[in-house]
């Protein structure tokens, strides 16, 4: 699709994101930059960037990738190394990241859905990717058990600052990007072949769709974005080695991205951003009464909101406004972006 | 505004009412679990054996012409939940208890007009970017004097970097040895390193040997793969070397293994003299008992690095199987002192066990803190609590047996800090598993044996064989 | 050079580590096969049947397999509990919200496990079963042949339930078609009430082996949880026969990767394993469909 078609298309949605992003960005001033409550939104914006990127493969082509951290980890370390090692800026660092785990989804990718796997399978090879590169970077000829550290030096050359007001709107910047490159696939004819995809794989093979290649590009362009972020979650996480290679969180992105509601931008993103503050919210107020009681009630609540509204925080919304318009007799149309 | 946008702000703002409606339920019952749980633990101390002047002392002394300082708060951020959740719990427990037994017996910071401690508790978690959150949480929202934490390295790393921007004085309990090494300005370890553990149990080795007539020859060094193993692994490898003992394999494991056999079989068929094992806790249940029910005979295990085979929680788990396995600890539960009896007494009332590795570390950090802050209010009686000053009158301790609390809690009895933090003193201790009386305890055999004990060396069932 | 004995008696240990794994991963194909639920909290299961078989362990003094035969029937109870409660009412859903909600469900188990019995681990510390018996260099614990004989007697128990009873041929009408199987008068609510049950008792009959050599601990479930997963996928879902011998692969790789590699990569070795597997044979070994 030619770009000027794009905007006219989706010329509401950008608008809406960049507002949104602007608005967002503004909050820095609102709470007088308090560090505690810009590493929360930092945090909440970076695992939004990933669950929104998620949505591409999860959302749009309907795979279950369970291995996020794979990529993240991989793209992160990549430039880290490349900081560490020859003192390239992360500026270029993050592009090869990107590009290595591009072509690490593209080696895996290609076969796996040259060979059909799909559904549980798809998600149980991507959850043991992470597992498999954990254990391969823990070798003592790769990184080996030791913790890594990025140079103590901060600035914009290292994208590493003391405080965090820097690193959250380049976030935030990240954030409309990749909500952006979500429109484009999904007002184009990507996105439509992938939806048709998701709906009934068979059916789309028999319209001729080349089902493996848009999977395959899908999943690329997932894996790149992510590994593209991986050196900024580093930054936030001090230090990288093979715990980087993180299973829990992978499937934490995966979960976000199902609670958001399947295919839905709006919905990725305000489930990554309202769990991921619960989350902190609980272990901040009461992680330090009864150990773990702040898990417990994590965990009730995915259980909870997994079983009253299968469809995610869309479809609470889906249903709140059904139950309005059909009050009064007028139905509005139209899915999700 | 758009439809398609209002109705994805608006998809937001339900989302966001439920949500918060969730939170402040969790919120309400959380806070009067707070509430009702908070004000016990100082309660319970009046009830402990020791006989002290009343702790019921609730007001300040009003003696101060300086800055009125009231509370001095100290942050402590520890892995609560995940994997690593077996030590930040008993640490939190001995902050608890020290910093109850500063505020209530000794009348908190007697030179800063008796100020007391505020100790306000975080949980890392297990991912460096949650230390970094609780880090964060505990500087900007309560802006502790000092902060104490993480443990483990990665999640120490992630608070340090937070701490050292704020200019927070930061006491690692992490003992991986690279932590002092990051030019961080404002850090501060008692503990002895990691290598240390594993140098101390081949010294220990070494040592018996010699006073026994007994050549050892071959070892095999078995650690958790995590950095901290591969330190306290490194430390012993590098001492068995230095010593003309030949290191027949250095073997590596993660610590979450399930089955242990394939490595035990390795030892068996590698017959050294001696295993120096550097578990983390669930494994060393596993290697002991997989050991004993092998019937491998070896000269001696000795177990490196503050955790494993001789914690009471082991024992109870493995029973006779981890009978006359050494472990290193940074603390000594039974050095022969005042405050060392008392604290572990008061601990083992209240919590029911020793404290080991993790309790124990707390232990002597908080009382070297409490020494700390006595001499800033002597050392800088205007602004006793500037970071820099604290710097200044922690580096200038020297606190032993004599002059102190921490002196008398800390192995070596004396710790004095470096200028990159580290303890100039630093020294562990090893305690045994035997059979007294005929139950199963821990009891100290090195560098001094505790009264009435001999080290069990080498094991009794071992054969040498020609 | 590898000894060779030793290499015999690793692969030997795989092989009865193989069969436990099989036994719990049984309980997984079960409840995926015939209800199509994704589960990610099985793991979790098998840790609190350890405890719970600790604690009866502890309170009787016998050795935790003993107490197999009270927590096999109490899980069976307990599975059909969660079933009505949380399994229930995400029948048919989207298998990620299938596999939030177990995962919620493995958080609400770990923590209940951590403010219960806190994080050490725990372990029965006179076990009667904690010795070997050795032949020709070979060395074999008792607790684990053990073990792996009840397994194998389990395995059949239940291959032949599904194959010759009357219940079995619900079971596989039901995993077949769903749709067509209430017609036939199968009561497929009831159907998979009782799957549930048998999933959840069978890794209570894992664990309680388990833990005859073996500790736990709140988060025991993570190192069977993935692994239980890649067995039912590289089995199919061939039945009881598929679990067996995907089981015994997964047991006899680890082993091979902890002697030839290092312990600490063993699991790459079982996963690289699974994804040249699933390369070549996308539905698993003895797929059916």
């Amino acid at each position: 699709m030619a770009l000027s078609e794009w905007v006219r298309e989706s010329r509401k949605y950008i608008l809406g994101t960049i507002i949104l992003v602007l608005v967002l960005a503004f909050i820095p001033f609102i709470i007088g930059f308090d560090q505690y409550l810009l590493l929360i939104l930092s945090t909440a914006a970076i695992f939004a960037v990933f669950v929104v990127a998620w949505n591409i493969i999860g959302g749009y082509a309907g795979q279950l990738d369970l291995g996020a951290f794979a990529y993240i980890a991989l793209g992160g370390i990549v430039a880290a190394q490349l900081l560490v090692v020859y003192n390239i800026t992360p500026w270029i660092g993050m592009f090869v990241g990107a590009g290595v785990s591009a072509v690490l989804a593209a080696a895996i990718g290609y076969p796996t859905f040259r060979f059909g796997i799909k559904e549980v399978w798809y998600a149980l090879l991507t959850a043991a990717l992470v597992v498999i590169l954990n254990n391969i970077f823990h070798l003592p000829e790769v990184l080996g058990s030791l913790d890594h550290y990025l140079p103590p030096a901060n600035g914009w050359y290292y994208l590493k600052f003391p405080v965090y007001e820097n690193i959250y709107w380049f976030i935030l910047a990240m954030l409309a990007i990749v909500v952006f490159i979500n429109l484009w696939v999904s007002k184009s004819k990507v996105g439509y072949y992938l939806r048709a995809i998701r709906e009934d794989e068979l059916a789309a093979e028999a319209l001729g769709i080349d089902v493996r290649k848009y999977k395959l590009e899908a999943l690329v362009l997932y894996a790149a974005i992510l590994g593209f972020m991986g050196y900024v979650y580093i930054v936030i996480a001090g230090t990288y080695s093979y715990h980087t290679f993180d299973s829990p969180h992978s499937i934490a992105i995966a979960i976000m991205g199902i609670i958001g509601g399947l295919g839905s931008i709006a919905g990725a993103l305000t489930s990554a951003i309202t769990l991921k503050v619960v989350e902190e919210y609980l272990r901040a107020s009461i992680g330090a009464t009864i150990p773990g009681i702040h898990l417990l009630i994590y965990g009730l609540l995915l259980i909870i909101i997994g079983i009253f509204k299968p469809d995610g925080l869309a479809g609470i919304y889906e249903s709140l406004k059904k139950r309005r318009t059909s009050g009064r007799k007028k139905i509005s149309g139209g899915g999700n972006p | 505004m758009t439809r398609k946008f209002r109705k994805a702000l608006s998809k937001a703002a339900t989302v966001s009412i439920i949500v918060i409606i969730i939170i402040a339920v969790a919120a309400g019952i959380a806070y009067y679990y707070y509430q009702s749980a908070a004000p016990a633990p100082t309660a319970t101390t009046t009830t402990s054996t020791i006989s002290s002047p009343s702790p019921t002392q609730t007001t300040t002394s009003t003696a101060a012409t300086k800055p009125k300082i009231s509370v001095i708060k100290i942050g402590l951020i520890e892995p609560l939940t995940g994997s690593h959740a077996v030590f930040g719990q008993e640490a939190k427990e001995a902050a608890e208890l020290a910093v109850d037994v500063i505020n209530n017996e000794l009348g908190g910071i007697k030179s800063l007009g008796g100020a007391k401690l505020q100790l306000i508790v975080q949980d890392s978690g297990e991912s460096p970017d949650n230390a970094r959150l609780a880090a964060e949480k505990l500087i900007s929202q309560y802006h502790p004097n000092i902060v104490i934490g993480a443990y483990i390295s990665r999640l120490t790393a992630a608070v340090a970097e937070v701490t050292e921007r704020s200019h927070t004085i930061l006491f690692m309990d992490g003992l991986v040895d690279d932590l002092t090494q990051h030019g961080w300005k404002y850090v501060f370890r008692a503990a002895p390193k990691a290598s240390a553990h594993g140098k101390s149990a081949v010294d220990f080795i070494i040592d018996m040997a010699k006073k026994k007539g007994i050549k050892v020859k071959t070892a095999i060094v078995l650690n958790e793969d995590s950095v901290f193993g591969t330190y306290v692994g490194n430390g012993a490898t590098l001492e068995l070397v230095k010593n003309g003992i030949k290191v027949l394999d250095h073997i590596t494991y993660p610590y979450d293994i399930s089955d242990v056999s394939s490595i035990i079989n390795k030892i068996k068929s590698e017959k050294p003299d001696v295993v120096i094992s550097v578990p983390y806790f669930h494994d060393a249940v596993l290697i002991a008992k997989a050991i004993k029910s092998q019937g491998i005979h070896l000269m001696f295990i000795a177990g490196a690095g503050g955790c494993g085979y001789t914690d009471p929680d082991s024992i109870k788990a493995a029973g006779d199987a981890v009978l006359y396995y050494t472990q290193t600890y940074s603390f000594n539960p039974f050095r022969p002192t005042k405050w060392d009896q008392k604290l572990v007494s008061m601990f083992k009332e209240k919590y029911g066990k020793i404290p080991t590795e993790a309790g124990g570390i707390i232990l002597y950090t908080m009382f070297t803190i409490y020494a700390g802050l006595e001499k800033a209010g002597q050392m800088y009686p205007n602004d006793p609590l500037n970071p820099d000053n604290l710097r200044n009158v922690f580096l200038s301790l020297d606190l032993t047996d004599n002059n102190s609390i921490a002196g008398q809690l800390y192995p070596t009895g004396h710790i004095k800090f470096l200028p990159n933090g580290d303890n100039e003193y630093a020294g562990t201790a090893i305690l045994q598993v035997q059979r007294i009386n005929g139950t199963l305890q821990p009891v100290l055999v090195w560098p001094e044996p505790q009264p009435g004990v001999q080290p069990v060396f080498p094991r009794p069932d071992w054969t040498p064989s020609g | 050079m590898m000894d060779p004995i030793l290499v015999t008696n690793n692969v030997l240990d795989g092989l009865l580590m193989g069969l436990l794994y099989s036994l719990v991963a049984l309980g997984l194909a079960l409840i995926f096969g015939v209800m199509d639920i994704i589960n990610f909290a099985h793991g979790d299961f098998v840790m609190i049947g350890a405890y719970t078989a600790w604690l009866l362990a502890m309170a009787f003094w016998v050795d935790p397999s003993v107490t197999a035969i009270i927590t096999v029937p109490l899980f069976f109870i307990i599975g059909i509990g969660i079933y009505k409660l949380v399994i229930e009412p995400v029948l048919g859903a989207e298998p990620l919200i299938q596999i939030a909600v177990t995962v919620g469900l493995g958080y609400v188990f770990q923590n209940i496990a951590l403010a219960l019995w806190h994080a050490e681990p725990k372990s029965f510390p006179a076990p009667w079963l904690n010795f070997s018996i050795s032949a020709g260099g070979i060395t074999l614990s008792v607790a684990k042949l053990i073990a792996g004989g009840i397994s194998i007697i389990s395995l059949y128990l239940i291959h032949y339930m599904l194959t010759k009873t009357k219940f079995g041929l619900a079971v596989r009408a039901t995993s077949a078609n769903r749709e067509v199987a209430p017609l036939m008068g199968i009561n497929v609510k009831k159907v998979y009430a009782i799957t549930f049950g048998i999933g959840t008792a069978l890794t209570a009959l894992g664990a309680a082996l388990y833990m005859s050599w073996g500790q736990t601990n709140p988060y025991l479930g993570q190192s069977f949880s993935l692994l239980s997963w890649v067995i039912v996928a590289m089995g199919g879902l061939g039945g009881v026969i598929g679990v067996l011998y995907s089981g015994l692969i997964v047991g006899v790789l680890e082993a091979l990767g902890s002697t030839f590699i290092t312990p600490s990569a063993r699991l790459a070795v079982v996963y690289l394993a699974f994804f040249l597997l699933l390369w070549f044979r996308p539905r698993g070994l003895f797929a059916r469909r």
